[in-house]
């Protein structure tokens, strides 16, 4: 994998997540008690061999800065490659057209210069702990130029609607990638992941900055579609497509269920992340917690069920916490009840308030927001 | 902030031989301590929150542990390019080998690291004590007194002065007199180990030491007295907190079960002081449906689905269901099997308790050592 890019391209979809991603790029999403989604892209590279990694971090940069800094949690910051961070660069050609491809163009000297030869484009917010030493050996022996990835994903409810449907022909061609309308039982999701020769997505690259006829890449990729040989690689792991609330709710409680936990966590290498050094969490007496998952730096003395609860929270005495997320620090004070909720970094419900949206629908705090009677 | 020159000596050799089996394979300072952090964790932590640019880890008995945990000391933000740590093992030299005979052969012997860095002041720490401390104020009480040696004292209950360095101080905190282990105590001020030392005067003394062939070269049975009694000016500077040397299995699981109290003074989750160490990056704990966690700490990593009560648990440890931990202190990597019960016991990294096994007795006054070589009752 020494001769593989890895490439970080953030999807434009901040405005599925409301309150959440006001000051944050998706891909900055706090998941899972202690990691963002970047975590999972980073670490499944990282520990599948890849040394090389761009970080197209849009517009929200700030919090991907403190965040990913240096590469250091992931022993990106190395002397020799290692970690590159592209903020979004406004001036000349990118000021005047938006999307991934104008991004990439104005910074084409990192991939003519990099000695690798090939390149792995994913978008942070599709969980999914491919194999990626597998899949790259898929690419190199079928010649392709082009391999997508996908799952075949089960669908009996319409969940997956507006997903990335990929249509593939018997001998694993790619004819097509539209958008999933849910009618059929199961489709295959294009994980918006996949392998590239170099030279071909240079040349893509500048063809598009040519033609103007498109700024993103995957659809050049489609326009393209005649001139290079794109097959696909199946992925039959756990998949978390996380694309609105809902989806990133229901990806954390998900992380409740022993199996999907154990293939995030374990498969392939361990997540790595910025640590903080908070002491391990403290349970009181008073203490009842039931099917959560608790991360360091916490004191429990209410109850917790079925929760997902971040780093340094305090559930004080008689609070009730339930099917909710509780992201980095936030309190909950004496006999609050927080239930189907989304609690974003450093919030307070105050003694005796009472919050709770649906399953359907959590309620959400936001960040620092402080909820009292007055 | 730290506006002279200090360089920090951490005394991490010692053996902790009291600890039994708990330092079978490692030095007193890897042992685990508090859930998640090794005992070298407080006085490391302590000396980069205290902002001292540069230390000298001596290491010898059974280094490999506690250099892989140390490394190049970048959980403690000591890898850098000015400054930082040095690990500083016995070596050989033209007149052969020789092992560290003493705390101060041990700065002895690296005259010549101390030397290159040229401190105006040595700090002398140990790597076996319990603690927080701001060593910029005990920095700031030497020169302030102008003195040649400055030595961090702390009251200890009068029954127990005997079992350590006594100092003796006239009004003015200006040392009189030493006691090693007295057995009527003139006072109940004991040394905690601590030093910090004019770095030319140190020099000199160290030098003198190692040409008395009946010294123990030992800073507070040799070195300390030696300098008294040439009439250098030594201080007393009190400390007042926590504090614990963990000699022996039941002090270790002693200091262990007062992190439970959500009011302990060492409070670790004081932002303003934070305890770093090196961390293995494993995912949260996971407590199911069932499990009764009360009372306890528990790190990352770990499942529950049986009952813990009072106990600290480090990470990656596995308590399977109807399993029971009362009173204890486990380890990493340590899996309590179906049905198991633990009470009052310290069960050491990587430990399986089997299914159904009964470990310790609820109520006894003993402490239950598990370990490779079986169960030792303290």
């Amino acid at each position: 994998m020494e001769k593989c890019l890895g490439v970080i391209s953030g999807a434009n979809i901040e405005n599925n997540f409301g309150a959440l991603c006001v000051h944050r790029p998706v891909y900055m999403l706090p998941y899972a008690g202690r990691y963002r989604l970047i975590d999972f892209s980073l670490s499944n590279m990282v520990n599948n061999g890849i040394r090389t990694v761009a970080v197209y971090t849009g517009e929200k940069v700030r919090s991907t800065m403190d965040h990913v800094g240096d590469g250091k949690a992931w022993d990106l910051n190395r002397r020799f490659n290692g970690l590159f961070l592209f903020p979004p660069v406004s001036h000349g050609l990118s000021a005047k057209r938006t999307g991934e491809i104008p991004q990439f163009y104005t910074t084409r000297d990192f991939f003519e210069q990099a000695k690798e030869k090939y390149v792995f484009i994913n978008h942070p917010n599709i969980l999914a702990k491919v194999d990626l030493a597998e899949a790259f050996k898929f690419f190199r022996e079928s010649e392709a130029d082009i391999t997508f990835i996908y799952k075949k994903q089960s669908d009996p409810y319409g969940e997956y609607v507006n997903t990335q449907k990929m249509n593939i022909a018997e001998d694993g061609e790619v004819l097509n990638i539209g958008t999933n309308l849910g009618t059929e039982r199961e489709f295959n999701m294009y994980l918006k992941m996949g392998f590239l020769k170099k030279e071909v997505f240079i040349k893509l690259v500048k063809e598009a900055i040519e033609r103007g006829e498109s700024d993103n890449l995957l659809e050049t990729i489609l326009i393209n579609k005649d001139k290079y040989k794109i097959n696909s690689y199946e992925f039959t792991g756990h998949v978390e497509n996380i694309r609105n609330l809902k989806s990133f709710y229901d990806a954390n409680l998900n992380l409740l269920k022993k199996d999907i936990a154990r293939e995030l966590f374990y498969t392939n290498g361990t997540i790595f992340t910025k640590t903080k050094d908070e002491p391990s969490t403290l349970y009181t007496e008073d203490s009842v917690v039931q099917n959560s998952l608790v991360a360091n730096g916490c004191v429990i003395e209410g109850t917790v069920e079925n929760s997902i609860i971040f780093r340094g929270v305090k559930i004080k005495k008689g609070a009730i916490v339930k099917n909710s997320i509780i992201m980095q620090k936030s309190e909950i004070h004496e006999n609050a009840a927080v239930i189907n909720s989304i609690m974003d970094k450093q919030g307070i419900v105050g003694e005796g308030i009472r919050i709770a949206g649906s399953m359907l629908m959590p309620f959400i705090v936001e960040k620092k927001q402080v909820i009292r009677k007055d | 902030m730290i506006e002279s020159k200090v360089v920090a000596m951490l005394l991490a050799g010692g053996q902790g031989s009291r600890l039994k089996t708990l330092t079978k394979k490692v030095a007193k300072p890897a042992v685990p301590f508090g859930g998640k952090y090794r005992i070298i964790d407080f006085a490391l932590s302590n000396a980069a929150n205290s902002g001292i640019d540069d230390i000298g880890i001596l290491t010898q008995y059974k280094p490999y542990l506690l250099n892989s945990h140390i490394g190049i000391g970048s959980s403690w933000d000591y890898d850098r390019n000015m400054g930082g740590l040095r690990i500083l093992p016995p070596f050989t030299s033209e007149d052969g080998g020789r092992w560290y005979t003493g705390t101060a052969n041990a700065v002895f012997e690296n005259i010549d690291f101390l030397d290159e860095m040229n401190p105006e002041y040595v700090l002398i720490l140990s790597g076996d004590h319990i603690y927080k401390m701001d060593y910029s104020q005990l920095l700031h009480a030497h020169k302030e007194k102008g003195a040649d040696v400055s030595i961090a004292v702390m009251e200890v209950p009068w029954e127990d002065a005997s079992r350590f360095g006594i100092v003796n101080v006239d009004e003015e905190n200006k040392i009189v007199e030493f006691e090693e282990k007295p057995e009527n105590p003139k006072n109940n001020m004991a040394s905690m180990g601590i030093y910090m030392f004019n770095w030319n005067e140190l020099r000199e003394y160290l030098i003198k030491d190692d040409e008395n062939p009946d010294s123990d070269n030992d800073f507070g049975k040799n070195v300390l007295p030696m300098m008294l009694e040439e009439g250098k000016k030594m201080y007393a500077w009190l400390f007042d907190g926590y504090w614990k040397d963990v000699g022996t299995v039941k002090s270790y699981w002693e200091a262990n079960m007062d992190l439970l109290d959500p009011l302990n003074t060492l409070d670790l989750y004081d932002k303003d002081w934070r305890i770093y160490t090196r961390t293995r990056n494993l995912p949260p704990q996971y407590l199911a449906r069932g499990s009764v966690v009360k009372n306890a700490l528990v790190n990352e990593g770990c499942y529950i689905r049986g009952t813990l009560k009072n106990s600290i648990l480090f990470s990656d440890v596995v308590i399977e269901e109807e399993a029971v931990v009362v009173d204890s202190v486990v380890h990493s990597d340590c899996v309590i099997e179906k049905g198991a019960r633990v009470y009052r016991a310290v069960v050491s990294e990587g430990m399986t308790v089997k299914a159904g096994q009964v470990i310790g007795q609820e109520g006894s006054e003993n402490i239950y050592l598990v370990s490779e070589e079986g169960i030792s009752v303290e």
